[in-house]
């Protein structure tokens, strides 16, 4: 028995739940406070975290969701969305009918001179589904049967911040709960051991991009901030104030804790106050996490030939490879929601340096996570997603004698997105773009389209998540979305 | 006139059931059509049936009085006393899939008890009456309280309504807290710091009359007032110390806060806080303060991300302005009209564009220039800032002078050329040769370096020139801190030609559609008492308008957010919408009674909040029983006081003042206390960096520390997120709360400094026990409370006497001095008992 286990036995339990008059939130406490006579339907020992009574709405194929987001927007001509007519058309102005009236950032809104720009790596197929993809992605090319790619997205947003919001919040404006909050505040969590939303973020090594990480990335909106997703740390204590201050042991806290949940005790008893017990219990949730996390960072019992395929960077804290590492163990303990996010893909300027960088920090992770979900029977009911905000220009920007400085600019109209694990079809393309790669123009997926099969996947209909603030009833979709039925295994 | 309804039923299982309780009152109760059909109207039919034009079905509008009792090819919808002649009733009862509404696949249906509602509702007649909150508030007769016992408690007219409302629910009040705990809740709301102990010990000896008036009238004349009630406007005024987005680029609105602070300690009248605030630049012959109070709207977020169009920014600062209008002094949610005509309340498109309209007339550009500090701005910086900024230029030169001298050598070119032409330069990789290669040393900014230092740092190792790059990104760095540190306020200013208005197609920026519109108040507002509206309403008008009697909002919203900031919940609960689907106030008649008493008054905030503090509703003391959860889980009925977890900047406070550390210099630039190293870099990439003050700055009052918009002060949790207007605060319960409270460094430090105050007052383990359990909670311990902590104390002590080296660490948290001959195994026992004293729910909460 645990200390903490030891001390609700003592008194906690016990007290609380003799006293259900009171009008405890029983349910939330019993998942709080813990133990087996409470234990219904926990996998693997866990105690789970409720979600809403009413969800899921059918059965989900997938359970949580990794989401592997590409800050910037990679570049899907140049890495997924293979082109040959790029590169015969490179140098070329861009037919006017395809620009015409589009909007684009103001680095290339005024550029009059808008030649095609060809692929600047290799392209070849891969898998028995004969996926095509870059050179660059050497790693991704080799799990090209377990991927499915939809090579039709599109957006409205030409900005990072707003495109990135309408990804992950379903609106451009800061303010909407994000995805992982909706999931957390409808789901619950599979352990109570570890936020059901953990976000983790990482940049290029070089720096070259400014692409801040805005908090209401994974903000909760207007739902109650506990949904908020839980930024891990890149240095340091990966929660923040998790350490005891310096001199102060665990032990010392137990005994702590101990007294200040029996003195708090007291006061329930005087003042009948629910809030009071809850604190009791998030007080002991808090040195429960104060074992949890730092068991949960601690890489020395992965076997090397694991660490390997993350590649070098794996036991760096604040890599991507290690996020990626630490996005599987978070998986395994039943955390809901995972989002790592990685910035540098934005070359207006440097895409004949950078993106073989970027590439080169993503690759070998990305893959190596998908893989070691597969080989622990995890992939089954874990959805994971990789993709950005927009896509890039096919056109270049800059000039095209200037080869060091070739960049391609923001691009809405059309990018790939890819997903693998619970419920979408492996090595499946879906979608296409036109012979330019310019616009989505077979089976187009929407921003919302996206998020409503997202949805789905994890056994709920889009429409019915709802939350009523200021009078009206939100939802991830706003007002639109339709679950891609075609990708769905 | 709005008075109470007599009630049978019970008023807190409908609040807590929502629309199931109404729908289950029993047939003996009197419908009232605003409180029991709107709502079902509202949330079943008004989305196709409601006031937005363009989503109508079969043009028939149930909103409105016309539209609900209309006939059209001989069917009424509805026929007063006759729910069989009614179509309304006919078509929810249908058993035909194709005529039945709510239509099968709607997401809301209708429940049973509210399809009987509806029935009741039509044979009673059907009354019919206008959203409350769109009628401008009629004072109400004070009720009588029919109780004695409850009625001889009577202080004041708040604690007739509620106490008569008690008296309908068959519940009584609950007796006055004790004398320490009133002076704790009523010190933590007025000032937001704690009484001290003498100030207890001498309140509670205090047996003459008006002891507690006494107290409430020193507490609301104390500077501190000013302090805390700036808080609550800076998180609906979206208050910050940078724009947010990227580069999160510092400004200087401090003297704009200050001036809120002034304001609301020389208790100006609530409608001169709003005009000022609103419209100060449009006063006549403006003071440089009311300049300063135009910047209410200049504190949204900016966007100035590379590649931003400037419209669209400009665009969506003046959605924010007239948004944030709506939130505060309508209680309106404007945003869906942005888009669309509003499914719920009568806000059409164009008059959102109206309003829009109003706040279109600035000379603001939204391209981003002068870093923080966007035009229209007031200079009042002062010399020594400007000083600053030359010797700190000074330096960015001289260290730039270092790096060429150096890269003549590094990179060699042809006698007398720049560095631009030295092939080597132009050959490094990244956006070095731009940034780098052909950029003056001097002129190079923090991008080129940071990418420049750890590449000759750790790709191309040159020890000696990653120094001096790294000496000149530190020279820049503080360059353009000091750049930032000028003061310039954002404020309002109005174009000399006005621009024109037109509707936005589905809010785009770029969608401009032919409908030109003109400043004005929404029509539901326009009243024929208020004569045919001016030719153009700008923003002085739409001020002087929001708090004059036309508006029926501004007083009623004002009077809640105070109720909630005393007791936790607005009467309306849903603070920042009063509209058809916000919910109904819990009393109606208080919150109209004490909105007319607030306008009366000359819009006094001080006497609102006197009153407030002084009813006897106020002082009840906040213990709750089994009986009272189950009827009343939120206490929205207020049998009892109060009791709430403390915001988190009121916590840290607190913890500041129990340990003494407080220091009560006001006003000034923002300050920077403890922080974990590294969150504004890794927000950043590493472009800010986090100096942390030192000294008395680290014990300033929360108010004053710097908020980064992109990444907020770490010590805080549950607060406003200063990136929108935010009028209602969360108050969550969550281990990483646990987390701040017992391992933030400020409260280790104030628990340390907490027991050496306690060690340095002398006498036994009793008579500390109980000065620090004092300092945190006002009261003492009881003699069980007292055991438990004596015997704790015991097991450190020898916790640290057989650890000596954690006894020093412990004992050595934070930088305040600490007097060298305190043992320090005696000092980290005590300081650990105090960490707990503050973690107490006691201590943590208003009680």
């Amino acid at each position: 028995m645990t200390p903490f286990q030891a001390a609700s036995a003592h008194y906690t339990r016990r007290q609380f739940f003799g006293k259900s008059a009171l009008g405890l939130g029983t349910a939330a406490l019993a998942s709080l406070l813990g133990g087996n006579a409470f234990g219904a339907g926990l996998a693997a020992g866990r105690r789970a975290v409720p979600g809403l009574p009413s969800l899921p709405h059918f059965a989900p194929k997938a359970k949580r969701v990794i989401y592997l987001f590409q800050n910037g927007a990679p570049s899907h001509v140049d890495l997924f969305d293979y082109k040959p007519k790029l590169r015969e058309w490179h140098g070329k102005q861009i037919p006017d009918e395809l620009t015409g009236g589009k909007r684009f950032s103001t680095m290339t809104g005024n550029q009059t001179a808008r030649p095609v720009l060809g692929e600047i790596t290799k392209f070849a197929q891969h898998g028995k589904s004969g996926a095509w993809v870059s050179s660059f992605l050497p790693r991704m090319a080799e799990i090209a049967d377990d991927l499915c790619f939809v090579k039709s997205m599109h957006t409205e947003a030409v900005n990072h911040a707003p495109a990135i919001t309408y990804f992950l919040t379903g609106s451009e404006m800061a303010g909407r709960p994000s995805m992982g909050a909706w999931l957390s505040y409808g789901l619950g969590n599979e352990t109570e051991e570890l936020p059901a939303f953990v976000v983790m973020t990482s940049r290029d090594k070089e720096a070259s991009c400014g692409q801040i990480f805005y908090d209401f990335y994974w903000g909760s909106g207007f739902l109650p901030t506990k949904y908020q997703g839980v930024a891990f740390r890149g240095s340091g204590d990966p929660v923040l104030y998790l350490s005891n201050p310096a001199g102060l042991s665990r032990e010392v806290r137990r005994g702590l804790l101990d007294d200040l949940a029996h003195l708090n005790e007291i006061k329930r008893e005087e003042f009948a106050d629910p809030e009071i017990a809850t604190r009791i219990a998030q007080y002991e949730m808090a040195y429960r996490m104060q074992a949890s996390v730092p068991e949960l960072t601690d890489l020395s019992k992965e076997p090397a030939s694991v660490l390997e395929m993350y590649g070098p960077d794996v036991k760096r804290q604040g890599t991507y490879a290690y996020n990626c590492l630490m996005a599987r163990r978070l998986a395994e303990r039943g955390v809901r929601f995972v989002q790592v996010m990685h910035a540098g893909w934005d070359q207006h300027r440097n895409l004949n340096t950078q993106l073989k960088i970027q590439c080169d920090d993503v690759d070998a992770p990305s893959a190596a996570l998908i893989k070691d979900l597969k080989q622990r029977g995890l992939l089954e009911d874990t959805l994971v997603i990789w993709g950005g905000e927009f896509g890039r220009t096919p056109f270049l920007q800059g000039k095209i004698d200037d080869v060091k400085q070739w960049g391609r600019d923001h691009h809405p109209y059309a990018f790939t997105l890819c997903m693998a694990g619970a419920g979408v079809k492996p090595g499946f393309t879906y979608g296409a773009t036109d012979e330019f790669g310019f616009n989505a123009v077979e089976n187009r997926v929407h921003v919302h389209d996206f998020q409503a099969t997202v949805m789905h996947l994890l056994g709920i209909q889009h429409e019915k998540l709802t939350y009523k603030f200021q009078g009206r009833n939100y939802r991830l979709t706003d007002v639109h979305g339709h679950v891609v039925k075609d990708i769905l295994s | 006139m709005l008075s109470l309804l007599p009630r049978a039923r019970s008023f807190g299982a409908a609040f807590a059931a929502g629309l199931a309780a109404a729908a289950t009152a029993s047939a003996a109760e009197a419908i009232d059509f605003n409180r029991d059909i709107r709502p079902i109207l509202s949330d079943a039919c008004y989305h196709c049936h409601g006031p937005d034009a363009a989503k109508r079905e079969a043009k028939l509008r149930l909103d409105e009085r016309e539209g609900l009792f209309r006939t059209k090819d001989d069917v009424t919808v509805v026929v007063p006393g006759k729910p069989d002649a009614s179509e309304l009733i006919q078509r929810i009862v249908s058993p035909h899939e194709d005529e039945v509404m709510p239509p099968p696949d709607a997401p809301r249906q209708l429940k049973p008890a509210e399809k009987e509602l509806l029935k009741r509702w039509i044979a009673g007649g059907a009354p019919w009456g206008r959203h409350w909150a769109f009628t401008p508030p009629v004072r109400p007769t004070v009720p009588a309280v029919p109780d004695r016992a409850a009625a001889a408690r009577v202080r004041n007219p708040i604690d007739a309504f509620v106490f008569a409302r008690l008296a309908a629910e068959k519940l009584a009040p609950a007796p006055e807290a004790d004398a320490a705990a009133l002076l704790r809740r009523v010190s933590l709301d007025l000032t937001g710091l704690p009484p001290t102990p003498e100030e207890t010990a001498a309140f509670v000896a205090d047996r003459t009359p008006g002891a507690y008036e006494r107290a409430v009238d020193r507490l609301l004349a104390s500077p501190r007032y000013g302090e805390r009630w700036a808080w609550d406007w800076l998180d609906l005024a979206r208050y910050a110390d940078t724009n947010g987005f990227q580069g999160d680029p510092e400004r200087t609105m401090w003297p704009w806060r200050d001036w809120v602070v002034n304001a609301l300690n020389a208790n100006m009248p609530f409608d001169q806080f709003t005009i000022e605030q609103l419209a100060g630049d449009l006063l006549p012959n403006a003071t440089r303060d009311q300049k300063i109070a135009s910047g209410f709207h200049r504190n949204n977020m900016y966007n100035g991300e590379g590649g931003r169009i400037a419209e669209e920014t400009r665009v969506e600062n003046v959605f924010d302005r007239v948004e944030t209008t709506g939130t505060v002094w309508l209680g309106v949610t404007f945003s869906c009209a942005r888009c669309h005509d509003h499914k719920y309340d009568p806000i059409m498109q164009k008059d959102y564009f109206a309003m829009y309209d109003i706040f279109n007339q600035m000379s603001e550009t939204g391209k981003l220039g002068g870093g923080g500090q966007v035009a229209p701005i007031l200079d009042v910086s002062t010399p020594e800032e400007l000083a600053a900024v030359k010797t700190a230029t000074a330096r960015v030169d001289a260290a730039g002078k270092a790096v060429e001298a150096y890269e003549l050598k590094k990179f060699p070119r042809p006698e007398g050329k720049p560095l631009s032409e030295s092939p080597d330069a132009l050959k490094l990789p990244g956006n070095l040769p731009a940034v780098l290669a052909k950029v003056e040393p001097k002129r190079r900014g923090v991008d080129a370096l940071l990418e420049a230092v750890p590449y000759f740092r750790d790709t191309a190792p040159d020890p000696e020139y990653a120094a001096l790059l790294q000496a000149s990104l530190d020279a820049v760095r503080a360059r353009n801190n000091a750049n930032s540190r000028i003061t310039k306020v954002m404020i309002m200013d109005e174009l000399p030609e006005p621009r024109e208005t037109f509707i936005l197609n589905k809010g785009n920026y770029e969608a401009k559609t032919d409908v030109k519109v003109v400043g004005a108040v929404p029509a539901v507002f326009q009243t024929a008492a208020a004569g045919a509206p001016a030719a153009r309403m700008n923003r002085l008008g739409l001020a002087r308008w929001l708090v004059s009697p036309e508006n029926p909002l501004a007083a009623r919203t004002a009077v809640n957010r105070a109720w909630q900031a005393f007791f936790g919940t607005g009467f309306v609960k849903t603070a920042e919408d009063f509209g058809v689907q916000g919910e109904p106030p819990s009393h109606p008649g208080l919150l109209d009674w004490l909105a007319t008493e607030y306008v009366g008054s000359g819009w006094d905030t001080k006497a609102l909040h006197r009153l407030i503090v002084t009813s006897a509703t106020y002082r009840q003391s906040s213990r709750s029983n089994a009986v009272l959860q189950e009827r009343d889980p939120e206490n929205r009925l207020l049998a009892r006081g109060p009791r709430h977890r403390l915001p988190s900047w009121m916590l840290r406070d607190q913890a500041l003042a129990a340990a003494g550390l407080l220091v009560e210099q006001r006003g000034g630039p923002a300050v920077k206390p403890y922080q974990p190293p590294g969150i504004w870099e890794e927000a950043t990439f590493g472009k800010k960096t986090y100096e942390q003050d030192h000294g008395e700055a680290l014990y300033r009052r929360s108010l004053y520390v710097f908020w980064r918009r992109i990444v907020g002060p770490t010590s805080f949790f549950d607060a406003g997120s200063r990136q929108v207007c935010t009028v209602k605060v969360a108050r969550t319960n969550t281990p990483l709360h646990a987390l701040v409270t017992l391992n933030d460094p400020a409260y280790v430090e104030a628990a340390r400094v907490l027991a050496q105050r306690v060690l340095g007052a002398g006498g036994d383990d009793r008579a500390k026990l109980g000065a620090a359990f004092r300092f945190a909670t006002t009261r003492g311990p009881r003699a069980n409370e007292a055991a438990i902590l004596q015997s704790r104390l015991g097991k450190l002590r020898a916790q640290f006497a057989a650890d000596p080296a954690a006894a020093k660490a412990l004992a050595a948290a934070g930088e305040a001095p600490r007097p060298a001959a305190l043992d320090p195994v005696e000092h980290a026992a005590w300081t650990a008992l105090c960490s707990l004293i503050l973690n107490l729910d006691e201590t943590l909460s208003k009680e």
